[in-house]
């Protein structure tokens, strides 16, 4: 049974998976007074059992891997992921040592061996990422409104 | 019970009371940046020319440099940027501007990759390439006319024409090689 | 920065001494004046060469790093850096092992805050050490026996593919917690055994923010000016800190002349950061104790310490304006208006807040007389920070080492004798009442000049060691220099001294004192903490609501 998102308010889990964690602190940044994202009506909650959303930060270290592939089967579906930060996104600044998987890109085939699926995944650059970042990633997520960069191919003159 | 105890909740409410809502409503109002901000970066397609120096300096290869067939293409990662700016302090010509855009959420990383094709330019003599663009080599004679003469010679024609000057200054003969 | 003179003084006096105790056992001593003094030792001798450095003579452990010199002088190479109180100067101990079986002595017995650095060596570089037991610390379970990262001969880049399995929980009467929990937030969980209420043991797993950087600034993608950006990334709170403690040391060891505004640059970032810090930790403490309105007002003066940040360089976080030499961005006479004018609201503010909090008596009673560290566990531990000042140890790295601006201004230094809870509650309170008066006295002596050094070269072969005063504590760096980039770089953040005190302060305390107890020493690790529970007598276990503790920093490489 699927149940439209837009009709609900989204319920988020933050997820670290070996963050510097100021992206974790922009999260945590987004409930305060300043930007109080409580007024459209999301929380954080303590299990992914409750969740819709996860919010996932960091590399994925070496370390983490087996508990985040436990923490997103225990997601049920309809499963969002919003990754958060230039490690989620592309790997970050140490995208190719020894101890690190590399960002939700390299997760998605580990993901499909064990096979968990994912309904749809956002991407929020940003080191970190600001909390009006993360606030419009979460609204692109939603379908509220529509995404502004677009991959594009310049020819110099 | 003593006045101050009696009096000690209110200290929270007048605190409350005092800062009252402090919300920035951030989609119907704008966001709280200064003018200082570093986003995104955006690159000028008529000054860059290929050379480089951002891609050197750039802590986790978010900006490559690679060549294919007879183009080299600058390609901008979004996704590995962490926003330091150093690429448009070291760029010799100035195109790389670091702009306010921070609302760069995207659902596939396809949509990340910017890219810059430049052509490479080709030996005025022999035809073969020379591997750097048009504009890098006007930037080098622009800073040394006098290489002029040779900059537009892949290395092998460059050595020709030096052999072939210097045989006839000293007034000998030279003869093509064929292979 | 140029060391003052006067330290050369104390120096002579300081290897006479060394001389006399040590004997013959000392094969070399020399003085490098942006190191310290270095004593070579053999390895059979290094049980007594720590035992006179840190017992007669009363030094403190710092840090020790485990270097490969295979390429260099064909051995494996361990320096022990030891600190003495008040003088300014630091003791290493240098040995050398047999590059094919490297086997050292362990000292963990004579110095308990040894014990993490060997375990480390041991995972990292394959450093046996005798008379103890060695386990897997740093890596992750599936990693396979015999490759060592940090090695020379081993690629950064080497990725054996990762496992998933599970371990099947032990039986027994000791009872370890079960393996994964579904939720579990990474990087640290802690396991406290209990009985009935109260806690007999604590086990710590940590490591999950190991991302291999300090192997990383040794490879060929990294140069000497590309590893402050990824220095400020090894925490998201405190990351300025490290990348002036990277700089310091480089500048030390080539001894490069950085002009004076680019210091004060430096100190003025650095106390806002000091600032953002302990306002964050206050919220957050408040919170644990389910005082959340203290919470979200100080979170709500935060905000402006972190909007002003932006100002001056350009970034909420992660800075990005330090680079070996100076700094990149200059203050104006608007953004000096624009700092005094926020100091003036934040003092106001926070005073407030500051009265507020210590007189709830919810917050004062559970925090008054629990998680005690006596003075005396607390110099054996060598504990660096609020900590250390909470439980009577005057150390501050501002005021004992000085570096970057730090001697020109003057600054007290809080000091607490009870060592609970409550004093490290009060000490960083205070603390960020001096860090306010110290930016106004450094905007009042604010110099003119360059910010950036004209002259940047950096030889092979140099030792160098930069020390910080971290929000957390004393943050050390030390550095061999290599062709182009760093040969080997070594990290060492404030929490990895502190965290091995929670065994001493959560010994027969009540369970319900656990989660303030942990925050106090303001963990370097974002976490939900899950803490499990099992009781030892009933063979149950249970879980602990989930106690939120955001914040924290990344520092553990």
């Amino acid at each position: 049974m699927r149940v439209d998102p837009l009709k609900k308010s989204i319920w988020v889990f933050h997820l670290n998976t070996g963050s510097c964690n100021a992206c974790d602190i922009e999260i945590l940044d987004v409930l305060t007074p300043y930007f109080d994202v409580e007024r459209f009506g999301i929380k954080l909650v303590a299990s992914p059992r409750h969740a819709d959303l996860v919010l996932l930060t960091g590399p994925i270290t070496r370390k983490t891997l087996p508990k985040v592939v436990n923490a997103l089967r225990a997601v049920p579906r309809p499963r969002y992921v919003l990754a958060i930060g230039a490690c989620a996104v592309g790997g970050g600044i140490w995208y190719d040592t020894y101890s690190v998987i590399g960002g939700v890109e390299e997760l998605k085939k580990i993901l499909e061996e064990n096979g968990i699926e994912i309904d749809k995944i956002v991407y929020v650059p940003g080191c970190p990422a600001r909390p009006e970042a993360i606030i419009y990633g979460v609204a692109v997520l939603l379908g509220l409104v529509e995404q502004k960069v677009h991959g594009e191919v310049k020819i110099a003159e | 019970m003593s006045l101050k105890k009696l009096l000690k909740p209110f200290k929270l409410i007048n605190i409350a009371r005092k800062s009252g809502v402090v919300t920035v409503l951030y989609p119907y109002q704008k966001p709280l940046i200064t003018i200082e901000f570093r986003g995104k970066i955006s690159i000028d397609a008529t000054k860059c020319m290929g050379c480089g120096a951002c891609v050197n300096v750039c802590p986790p290869n978010a900006l490559t440099l690679s060549r294919r067939d007879d183009t080299i293409i600058l390609n901008y990662f979004i996704g590995r940027c962490i926003f330091c700016g150093r690429c448009a302090e070291v760029c010799p010509v100035g195109a790389i501007t670091v702009t306010h855009e921070f609302e760069l959420a995207s659902t596939s990383t396809r949509d990340l990759n910017e890219g810059l094709v430049h052509h490479v330019e080709k030996c005025s003599s022999c035809g073969g390439r020379l591997g750097t663009t048009s504009k890098m080599l006007q930037y080098v004679i622009l800073h040394s006319p006098a290489s002029e003469n040779y900059v537009h010679l892949c290395p092998d024609c460059r050595k020709k024409r030096f052999v072939q000057s210097l045989a006839m200054k000293i007034g000998a003969r030279t003869e093509d090689y064929e292979g | 920065m140029v060391r003052r003179s006067v330290t050369t003084v104390s120096a002579e006096e300081i290897i006479n001494m060394l001389r006399e105790k040590l004997g013959d056992i000392a094969e070399d001593i020399r003085y490098v004046e942006s190191a310290g003094i270095i004593v070579r030792v053999k390895p059979i001798n290094l049980r007594e060469a720590s035992h006179i450095v840190h017992d007669v003579l009363d030094a403190y452990f710092r840090t020790m790093m485990a270097v490969d010199e295979r390429p260099i002088n064909n051995t494996f190479a361990a320096y022990y850096v030891y600190g003495l109180d008040n003088k300014g100067i630091n003791i290493i101990i240098e040995t050398h092992a047999d590059p094919y079986t490297p086997v050292l002595p362990s000292i963990a017995d004579i110095v308990p805050a040894a014990d993490w650095y060997e375990l480390e060596a041991w995972d990292l570089l394959g450093i046996r050490f005798k008379d103890r037991k060695l386990h897997r610390f740093v890596l992750s379970d599936d990693w396979p026996e015999g490759l060592y990262p940090l090695r020379k001969d081993v690629e950064y880049t080497a990725r054996p593919s990762p496992r998933i399995f599970y371990k099947p929980p032990l039986q027994g009467p000791r009872l370890p917690v079960g393996p994964y929990h579904p939720a579990l937030h990474e990087p640290e969980y802690f396991e406290l055994f209990v009985e009935g209420e109260r806690v007999v043991n604590v086990e710590y797993n940590g490591f999950h923010v190991h991302r291999g950087i300090e192997k990383l600034a040794e490879s060929p993608r990294f140069a000497y000016q590309k590893v402050p950006f990824l220095a400020e990334r090894i925490c998201g709170i405190c990351g300025f800190v490290h990348s002036v403690a990277y700089t310091l040391s480089i500048e030390n060891a080539a001894k490069i002349e950085v002009p004076e505004r680019a210091q004060y640059i430096r100190s003025i970032v650095l106390e806002v950061e000091r600032l953002h810090s302990h306002l964050l930790w206050l919220g957050v403490a408040c919170h644990l104790l389910g005082y959340d309105a203290g919470f979200m007002h100080s979170w709500r003066i935060r905000e402006k310490v972190m909007i002003l940040a932006e100002l001056l360089t350009g970034s909420r976080k992660t800075y990005g304006i330090n680079l070996v030499g100076g700094v990149r961005k200059d203050i104006n006479m608007d953004k000096i208006t624009a700092i005094r004018n926020t100091l003036a609201w934040l003092r106001s503010e926070f005073t407030k807040l500051a009265d507020l909090v210590t007189s709830v008596p919810e917050i004062v009673r559970r925090a008054r007389g629990t998680g005690i560290l006596p003075r005396d566990e607390a110099r054996k531990l060598s504990v660096v920070g609020p900590v250390a000042r909470a439980s009577g140890l005057d150390r501050d790295v501002r005021r004992d080492y000085p570096y970057c601006a730090y001697k020109d201004v003057s600054f007290r230094v809080p000091v607490y004798t009870e060592g609970d809870n409550l004093a490290r509650v009060l000490v960083r309170i205070e603390e960020i009442f001096e860090s306010m008066d110290i930016i106004d006295q450094l905007l009042d002596k604010l110099p003119g000049g360059p910010i950036m050094a004209e002259k940047i070269e950096v030889p092979e072969g140099l030792i160098g060691v930069g020390n910080v005063e971290a929000p957390r504590g004393e943050d050390i760096h030390v550095v061999l220099t290599g062709r182009g980039r760093p040969y080997r770089w070594r990290v060492r953040a404030p929490t990895y001294q502190n965290i091995p005190a929670l065994k001493v302060m959560l010994r027969d305390a009540p369970l319900a004192d656990a989660p303030l107890t942990i925050a106090s020493i303001d963990p370097c690790f974002s976490c939900t903490d899950r803490i499990v529970v099992i009781d030892l007598k009933t063979g149950r276990r249970e879980k602990l609501q989930t106690v939120s503790i955001p914040g924290g920093c990344g520092c553990e490489l």
